[in-house]
């Protein structure tokens, strides 16, 4: 019942153009409409909404490949993984997605250019963190975050899905990488970084929950302590949307979970989605992904 | 191999060195007087939030001769974390108090919006701070400004374009609810810092790295430069010292701080941190649109002298320390 009442929302607050905003009535956003329509994937009652989303998607595609976050914002940002991962859902892997996961290849953390690897070699530039690994950022020229990175590994392990691509796999290697060195002390982690100056930061459980998901196919032993903060979490976080992506890294680790409660009515779409994709009988097989070979 | 400072500052933490470089301010550069005139500055003591603090709020709106009638004003308090133990949120009380004294001031319209930086879930933020409990039909008037509709506008900056949501762009007036915090990059958060939150984040991202290299001060000047209709409200009626903005302790100031210039009130502020506003690099760089100097402001209420309370300042920032005690 929870996962039907969260659908029939969905598709009640679909806009007009065929997008999702994050609240009804309110302009459509890629993130939202992106995990609306995975989340209605497979629905029949879904399935012209899905269609439309999808047309709306294709609009928003730039020359370059990258995705525009929305309706008003012109420029491509990390959202062009979730195109990726709409196209995999949609078996549309040849020219949009492609274009996509050309562009997502093309884009690093600033932290990682070669003069900045160079002046942490040589000790002129002090660092918190590890330069070595190519990450991705929330929009081109900056640094590489936990979750933009997380959900770019996951989208490009999607894609080696349907089609292996030596040089895609080296780049998630590089993803993987950059997220287990910025792990926390606690296990976790938090947006961007371990410690900042000499303190440590704590994790937050939604981006723990993501990092989780990126990870994939890594070791049980590697992420023995990470599942255990995870779980953690679970039990004593406080934000809503945290909870549902725990909700789903758990499922995707096939580790036991309890059914998100009743849809209350909560405007918020994309909380909405993420819940609904964790349901038990809901499509967060489509996040679910193994190791690279 | 050319880099500029600013270009470390947001390395996901890393180029420390260059961040506390950046931030030290150069103290003996002249720092202009700012505009023509003087600016108006109410300090009022606050013992606890359960004092009568919309009366005070009032007297601070009144004493510094901001009109409200018929404006349609946005509430921005400084809502960042998950932690309702401490003191990281600008408090309810204060909000509600700011709404009540609005309203009954005539405004067309109140409405209370925020984007916090780092986390993505700002109505179980606000759930957790106590918002929903004590402000009366709190989901009706709030707007995630992460989420918000946007626009594009030009010359941010000096960026071809900057989006910002709807709601900061319609609004007549904007009311920086700010925290009175120490802050481990920029040295204080204050009003100034707070319109950080008018930045959305499903454009920029959580945490808004863009801001980081534009470079904070000079972020926090442009955004200051954006919106221009503002009042100022700090809640340092319990702030937060030591490693500020998040994870620092809290710290019993007693004073709610007001005025429609935000550098003034941002300047004496610090100055009851016991912080010297002219080492901190934004207030220098705003004070062409206000004023930093204390001989240009005119304290209303309480002398900064009579509520000073050091805040405690960590390793990197003890420089800052303001030694004289002024008027």
């Amino acid at each position: 019942m929870s996962l039907q009442s969260r659908l029939d929302f969905l598709l009640r607050v679909q806009n007009a153009d065929g997008g999702w905003g994050y609240f009804p009535g309110k302009q459509s956003w890629m993130e939202p409409t992106v995990y609306a329509m995975l989340a209605l994937q497979g629905c029949t009652e879904g399935r012209s909404a899905v269609d439309r989303a999808w047309r709306l998607l294709l609009s928003w595609q730039t020359p370059d490949g990258s995705w525009r976050p929305g309706t008003a914002v012109q420029e491509g940002t990390w959202v062009t993984a979730l195109g990726v991962l709409a196209a995999c859902g949609r078996n549309s892997l040849d020219g949009v997605g492609t274009r996509g996961i050309g562009w997502l290849m093309d884009q690093s953390g600033q932290e990682s250019r070669w003069t900045v690897r160079v002046m942490s070699y040589f000790h002129f530039l002090k660092t918190d963190v590890n330069v070595n690994h190519r990450g991705w950022p929330w929009r081109p020229g900056t640094s590489a975050w936990i979750e933009p990175t997380a959900i770019t590994v996951l989208a490009l392990k999607k894609s080696m899905e349907k089609r292996r691509d030596g040089s895609v796999a080296s780049r998630v290697r590089e993803g993987e990488e950059l997220i287990l060195s910025r792990r926390d002390h606690d296990g976790g982690w938090n947006s961007g970084n371990p410690s900042v100056l000499k303190y440590d930061l704590p994790s937050y459980p939604e981006t723990t929950a993501l990092a989780l998901l990126g990870l994939q196919g890594r070791s049980r032993q590697e992420l023995a302590a990470p599942m255990k903060t995870a779980r953690q979490f679970y039990g004593d976080c406080k934000s809503s949307l945290a909870k549902a992506w725990l909700t789903i890294a758990f499922r995707c680790y096939g580790e036991a979970v309890v059914e998100a409660g009743e849809f209350k009515g909560n405007p918020d779409i994309l909380l909405c989605a993420i819940q609904a994709l964790g349901s038990a009988s809901g499509n967060y097989r489509l996040l679910k992904t193994g190791a690279i070979a | 191999m050319s880099m500029r400072r600013r270009e470390f500052i947001p390395l996901a933490g890393t180029a420390a060195v260059a961040c506390y470089m950046g931030f030290r301010g150069k103290s003996e550069e002249k720092i202009p007087d700012g505009p023509a005139g003087r600016s108006a500055v109410s300090i009022y003591k606050c013992k606890s939030y359960s004092d009568d603090l919309a009366d005070k709020i009032l007297a601070g709106i009144q004493s510094c001769g901001l009109a409200v009638k018929g404006k349609r004003v946005l509430l921005k308090p400084n809502l960042v974390e998950f932690d309702s133990a401490t003191v990281v949120n600008t408090d309810a009380a204060v909000i509600a108090a700011a709404l009540e004294v609005f309203r009954k001031l005539g405004a067309a319209e109140v409405r209370i919006g925020e984007g916090p930086g780092h986390r993505r879930d700002t109505y179980d933020l606000a759930e957790d701070a106590s918002y929903r409990k004590t402000i009366p039909r709190f989901d009706d008037l709030f707007v995630d400004l992460n989420r918000d509709d946007v626009s594009a506008v030009r010359g941010f900056a000096g960026e071809a374009e900057m989006y910002f949501p709807h709601t900061a762009l319609g609004a007549d007036l904007i009311v920086s609810l700010a925290k009175m915090k120490t802050h481990h990059w920029a040295g204080a958060t204050l009003s100034m810092k707070n319109l950080f939150g008018l930045v959305p984040g499903a454009v920029y991202g959580w945490p808004k790295n863009k801001l980081h290299y534009i470079g904070i001060p000079e972020s926090v000047v442009a955004l200051n430069r954006q919106f221009r209709n503002t009042f100022a409200v700090v809640d340092g009626v319990v702030g937060m010292e030591g490693n500020g903005p998040i994870q620092g302790t809290p710290k019993q100031s007693g004073v709610l701080v007001m005025g429609r210039d935000l550098v003034a009130v941002d300047a004496t502020c610090c100055r009851i941190m016991g912080i010297n506003p002219e080492k901190i690099e934004y207030l220098k760089m705003a004070a062409d649109i206000g004023h930093l100097h204390s001989s240009r402001i005119d304290q209303r209420g309480e002398l900064v002298r009579a509520v000073r309370t050091d805040f405690q300042l960590i390793d990197d920032f003890r420089d800052l320390r303001l030694e004289v005690v002024e008027a």
